[in-house]
């Protein structure tokens, strides 16, 4: 549904963000991008709703090229955009008034806007605090009204740019969950982190930047067989055991995994000590 | 800033069910007509009016209270400018010091309509919230000729509620830096103009960004800066019209 050709974007002071990314993003699938500060994964995702246009090559965004202008409002609607910033994306003085700030904006009539907002909090988790000022909600909550506020104009697809790098763990985890729940759902997910750990168990698919180019793309295990360092720690010590002649997977990420994997080792060193002996 | 100044109270009273548009144009009349006010009678008959309004609105005493607080400073000084400004009978004299009872009656007159004004916005802002109030004040504008200018109501009306959002935030933010420069013995404190001048360059570096930020999340919401609709729909009741025409007719009396 998404199909980005050769794309390379300069900023207007030259800088050189994005360099002949090529890359397709099939429907309700969970991608994550990641890459250290600076390569260019906001400037990337800019790109597929048209905030950004290519400077070279040329990105579609279900069928629809975005440097079009006349279809910009229907790729912003397609796909939608949740930020780093809790603050400065929540334009309303109520919660239930941010939700629908997206669909009146599509011109949506009210009662449709109501029964849109509702559902879109009720989603989230968060239609008991509808009536809520900004003030009144954690950092998390508002995360979580941005990804609502988003949904309510029913796009196809979801970007969210470093959306729990501000938070704290326990918030993290929520906005985590409503990820999930949102691609169980159908929706495609668009994930940018630097947190590579938090991506792992849930993404389809590991799309790593460097520089402006696409180094990596692939399942987790294939990005953790192919990357040295900046890796969990439970595939960290499953490395180390695997160098002490421990018979691991070295590329397990998630606690039960590894948890099997380290059961069965044993058991398999138990049943050769026993032959030996 | 205090939590209750102009804020608005939640309730399903006969005030607070009136569409936003009536209660401003009301607003509008009866300011007109408090500024023409010139005697005690009239203005008791105000006050009377206001109680009245205030009764049915079902709004707690206190939310009245805290909103003319903040004004007091202001409301004082006119009053004294007045009683010691005005020519007239003094009531004492000590020096150049001399209020005069012209000085009184006028203070009192002229605090008095300024309290009642704040009194009645007040009234607005309690039974309204402010996207409400912002809605009306959009159809309002909505007939003017602002394309000339460059504009539209619906820009102003989204101008309006992003102040109602971002002017706490900002003001939260100069705090923050405020008390971030003193926490690394930058203490200022004494000296306003130090002050101003330290807090206000982190301060607007900052409001650029949350700007940018903002403009950035409303245009991929798909902001447009034309036509719009609302969660909150507008309709003149016929308890609209009822209240327009009364208070109009109370404005025809006055004049004539
Ligand atoms: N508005 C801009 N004008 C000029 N250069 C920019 C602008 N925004 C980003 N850049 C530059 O483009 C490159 C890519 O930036 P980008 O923000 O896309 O990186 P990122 O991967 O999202 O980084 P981070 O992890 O810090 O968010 C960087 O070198 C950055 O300095
Ligand atoms: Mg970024």
């Amino acid at each position: 549904m998404i199909h980005i050709n050769n794309l390379s974007y300069q900023y207007p002071d030259g800088t050189l963000a994005l360099d002949s990314v090529d890359m397709s993003i099939d429907k309700g699938e969970f991608v994550a991008l990641i890459g250290k500060n600076g390569c260019g994964k906001t400037t990337l995702v800019r790109h597929l709703n048209a905030l950004l246009t290519p400077t070279e090559g040329s990105v579609s965004v279900f069928g629809m090229d975005t440097k079009d202008k006349s279809g910009v409002w229907n790729i912003r609607q397609t796909v939608g955009m949740v930020f780093q910033n809790p603050q400065t994306q929540f334009v309303g003085t109520t919660l239930e008034e941010d939700v629908a700030f997206g669909p009146e904006n599509l011109k949506l009539p009210p009662n449709e806007i109501r029964k849109r907002v509702d559902r879109s909090l009720r989603e989230v988790g968060l239609l008991e605090y509808k009536t809520h000022a900004p003030k009144a909600l954690s950092g998390g909550q508002m995360q979580r009204a941005a990804i609502a506020g988003v949904l309510a104009m029913e796009p196809e697809c979801i970007v969210l740019d470093e959306v729990t790098s501000m938070l704290d763990p326990g918030s993290r985890g929520n906005v985590l969950d409503t990820i999930q729940q949102l691609h169980q759902s159908g929706k495609t997910i668009i994930y940018v982190t630097q947190r590579i750990e938090e991506i792992l168990p849930l993404a389809d698919r590991i799309v790593s930047m460097n520089n402006g180019k696409i180094e990596f793309m692939g399942t987790p295990h294939k990005y953790l067989a192919s990357v040295e360092s900046d890796i969990p720690a439970i595939t960290n010590l499953m490395r180390k055991l695997k160098a002490k002649g421990f018979d691991v997977r070295d590329d397990v990420f998630a606690v039960d995994d590894a948890f099997l994997e380290i059961l069965k080792a044993c058991d398999k060193r138990k049943t050769e000590t026993s032959d030996n002996g | 800033m205090d939590e209750l100044f102009l804020s608005y109270i939640h309730g399903n009273s006969s005030l607070h069910r009136l569409d936003p548009r009536t209660k401003l144009v009301a607003l509008m009349i009866i300011s007109v007509l408090l500024l023409q006010t010139f005697t005690f009678p009239k203005l008791g008959m105000f006050a009377a009016f206001f109680v009245l309004l205030a009764y049915l609105s079902g709004v707690s005493k206190r939310v009245f209270v805290r909103s003319i607080r903040p004004m007091l400073v202001f409301f004082t000084f006119i009053f004294l400018m007045h009683l010691f400004l005005t020519e007239g009978d003094p009531i004492f004299q000590i020096g150049v010091i001399r209020p005069t009872f012209e000085g009184l009656m006028a203070g009192t007159l002229i605090t008095t309509r300024f309290v009642l004004l704040i009194l009645f916005a007040s009234l607005l802002t309690a039974t309204t919230r402010s996207t409400l109030i912002t809605n009306g004040i959009e159809r309002l504008l909505r007939p003017l000729p602002l394309k000339r200018i460059g504009l539209s109501s619906f820009d102003i009306a989204t101008m309006m509620s992003l102040s109602i959002r971002f002017v706490p935030v900002l003001l939260d933010n100069a705090r923050q830096i405020r008390y971030a420069q003193i926490a690394r013995g930058l203490d200022t404190r004494h000296n306003m103009f130090r002050t101003i001048s330290t807090t206000i360059t982190p301060m607007i570096r900052e409001s650029v960004s949350t700007a940018d930020e903002l403009a950035t999340a409303m245009e991929s919401r798909c902001y447009q800066g034309d036509f719009r609709t609302s969660l909150f729909e507008l309709k003149m009741r016929a308890a609209d019209w009822g209240v327009l025409c009364g208070i109009s007719g109370l404005a025809v009396l006055s004049f004539v």
